[in-house]
């Protein structure tokens, strides 16, 4: 019988792993330049694979809702189950998200399934970006639900938490390699975990937020802070593609082999976003439509989906060619 | 079944109705059976949809019919097919209107422009059950006489219901009331007790309707209105059409005043 928390020796653990590559394909955080990418995992690069550190440069969604998909015609079929390796919090935090949005009445088979058959194994964070601020939005540098197994690096291996039967599945075989956690790296994890909280929460202290954000927001409707962030914008939509929780989509309809039917990102960051036949839209100014972002994130999808559209990645303040900082935004809101 | 694919529908019949609006008689090969109010993706075979309530009978699923405004890439390349014709249908899609909210009530119809089409639909409802509803009273504003649609139907629907038509802009044959459509409103003797009122059209026109009828004297929760914004997907996923939270192609079209008075930016 498995146990809820194991120690794996971390050679161990990479001979578990080549053993999933043949039921999976892999995908995970490597170094490049620039940062960490999710890539595709082979024997030749299970080594490299980025445990620590935090989140990595693309959000899941780059891999679960293509930027361009065929929705009518061929949607992204696995060809082997995906197993996404080295998922940080802020990144589970993002998926219940897209399971409501693409799911319901009108749910999106071939995107659920996808969704439904990824094997998912988180990592805690190490070392928060300076972008990182999960804690402002109500998370944790470190996974507490969401997850198949969660990994926590110890002395020369990993703990490995069990989230779920198909976790505790992919455990199965490998019982040899499973060893009780020692008493002192539980108290390790403890200290280590509370001082990476400690130091996301210390980095974002310049951003006092007063109160809590969903309110905050709705209730500044107009405010000075919005035509004061949104000068540097240039509408390139980086927000929006760069976040774990954006989902907006245009459709288009082309002639390829047959009439397909496309499904692209879109962002509502773009002046022509909600733009209809007539030449009419809702928010022609930019700074309505960088309000806009601002009130999805922090009103909306929470009264869609019950629970905040940021989880404190910081993608789009990394990705931002106007240096908007999110945290500066919320804070002059909280102060005007 | 994929949400996002049509079922292939055949146009059967053009009918001209203005210089820049034509109706457009589709016949599914499945029937598609629909609430007046909800709408339709009508698809243009590699080229792209755009949501359209039909404004034919609910209770006849199997013959569809659109009035469409050439007004943008999509339609100006549906206003250039011709009978016969290949399109696509998907849905139907949205809340539609309740027609038991109607029930014992006299129902005003405030309209504007290509409102008509879901106003038809609308009517077609009211009038398949005439009794059950008190006084059906419509109220409709073209911008100029050539912009009136469904010309050929105007006599017989004046014998059905208590109808008055308005243009903006008159030339030398017209008649008839010059004004915005809220200046027929002032003209009708109501009875705000048991009256509901619809409003249907552009946003500016919804607008001064809503905000005319609030002047009448109507209570929101008794002014129902059919929402439009851009839309892509119609099922609620895209977004393009919310209005704060709600979106328009699956909480409404149709919504109370009631609903949305203290939401931000909900005319365009």
């Amino acid at each position: 019988m498995v146990a809820e928390k194991y120690y794996i020796d971390k050679s161990q653990w990479e001979s578990i792993a080549r053993d999933w590559l043949k039921q999976h394909e892999i995908i995970a955080p490597q170094q490049e330049t620039g940062g960490l990418f999710f890539q595709p995992v082979h024997r030749g690069n299970l080594h490299s694979v980025v445990y620590h550190l935090a989140r990595s440069v693309q959000p899941l969604k780059t891999f679960l809702l293509p930027p361009l998909e065929e929705v009518v015609g061929h949607p992204v079929e696995m060809k082997k189950p995906w197993l996404f390796l080295g998922v940080k919090a802020c990144d589970l935090q993002a998926l219940p998200i897209l399971a409501q949005a693409f799911g319901g009445d009108f749910a999106d088979a071939a995107f659920q399934k996808r969704l439904q058959d990824s094997v998912i194994i988180s990592c805690d964070c190490t070392e928060p970006w300076d972008t990182c601020f999960c804690t402002m939005v109500g998370g944790k540098p470190y996974p507490e639900k969401g997850y198949d197994l969660n990994l926590i690096r110890v002395s020369d291996g990993f703990v490995v938490e069990v989230g779920s039967l198909r976790g505790k599945g992919l455990l199965e075989g490998h019982e040899s390699m499973l060893k009780d956690v020692l008493k002192e790296d539980k108290m390790n994890i403890e200290q280590s975990r509370s001082e990476i909280e400690k130091r996301v929460i210390a980095q974002n202290a310049k951003y006092p937020v007063k109160g809590i954000l969903r309110e905050l927001v709705g209730s500044r409707w107009e405010s000075p802070a919005w035509s004061e962030h949104a000068k540097t914008c240039v509408e390139c939509g980086a927000c929006n593609h760069a976040c774990p929780t954006c989902h907006c989509y245009f459709l288009d309809d082309v002639t390829r082999k047959a009439f397909v039917k496309l499904r692209g990102w879109d962002s509502c960051m773009y002046s022509g976003y909600a733009v209809t036949a007539g030449g009419g839209t809702p928010r022609p100014a930019l700074v309505e439509r960088f309000r806009n972002r601002y009130f999805c994130k922090f009103k909306y999808l929470p009264e869609n989906y019950g629970q905040l559209g940021c989880t404190g990645c910081g993608r789009c303040i990394e990705g931002c060619q106007g240096q908007i900082d999110m945290r500066s935004t919320l804070k002059d809101l909280s102060g005007s | 079944m994929n949400p996002y694919a049509s079922v292939k529908a055949k146009i059967e019949k053009i009918i001209p109705e203005t210089s820049g609006i034509k109706t457009f008689v589709v016949r599914p090969e499945k029937p598609f059976s629909f609430k007046c109010g909800q709408f339709a993706e009508l698809l243009v075979p590699g080229v792209g949809e755009g949501p359209f309530a039909p404004s034919s009978p609910y209770y006849q699923p199997e013959l569809l019919e659109f009035t469409i405004q050439n007004a943008g890439y999509m339609t100006s390349r549906l206003h250039a097919m011709k009978e016969g014709d290949a399109v696509g249908v998907r849905g139907p899609y949205g809340n539609g209107f309740s027609l038991e909210q109607f029930h014992g009530h006299d129902v005003l119809l405030v309209i504007g422009g290509v409102g008509f089409p879901p106003a038809r639909a609308l009517l077609h409802g009211l009038l398949h059950d005439r009794n059950k509803f008190g006084r059906v009273i419509m109220c409709y504003g073209a911008r100029s006489p050539e912009d009136i649609v469904y010309k050929y139907q105007i006599d017989d629907l004046k014998k059905k219901i208590e109808f008055s038509v308005t243009v903006d802009k008159a030339n030398g044959s017209w008649n008839g009331n010059v004004g915005v459509v809220t200046t027929l409103i002032d003209k009708i003797k109501l009875d705000l007790a048991k009256t509901m009122a619809v409003v249907i059209g552009p946003p500016i026109m919804m607008k001064f309707g809503t905000l005319k009828l609030m002047e009448t004297g109507f209570k929101p929760d008794k002014i129902i209105l059919s929402m439009e914004r851009k839309m892509y997907c119609g099922i609620g996923q895209c977004r393009h059409c919310m209005i704060d939270h709600y979106f328009i192609c699956k909480d409404g079209p149709v919504f109370s005043y009631a609903q949305l008075q203290d939401l931000q930016d909900i005319w365009e």
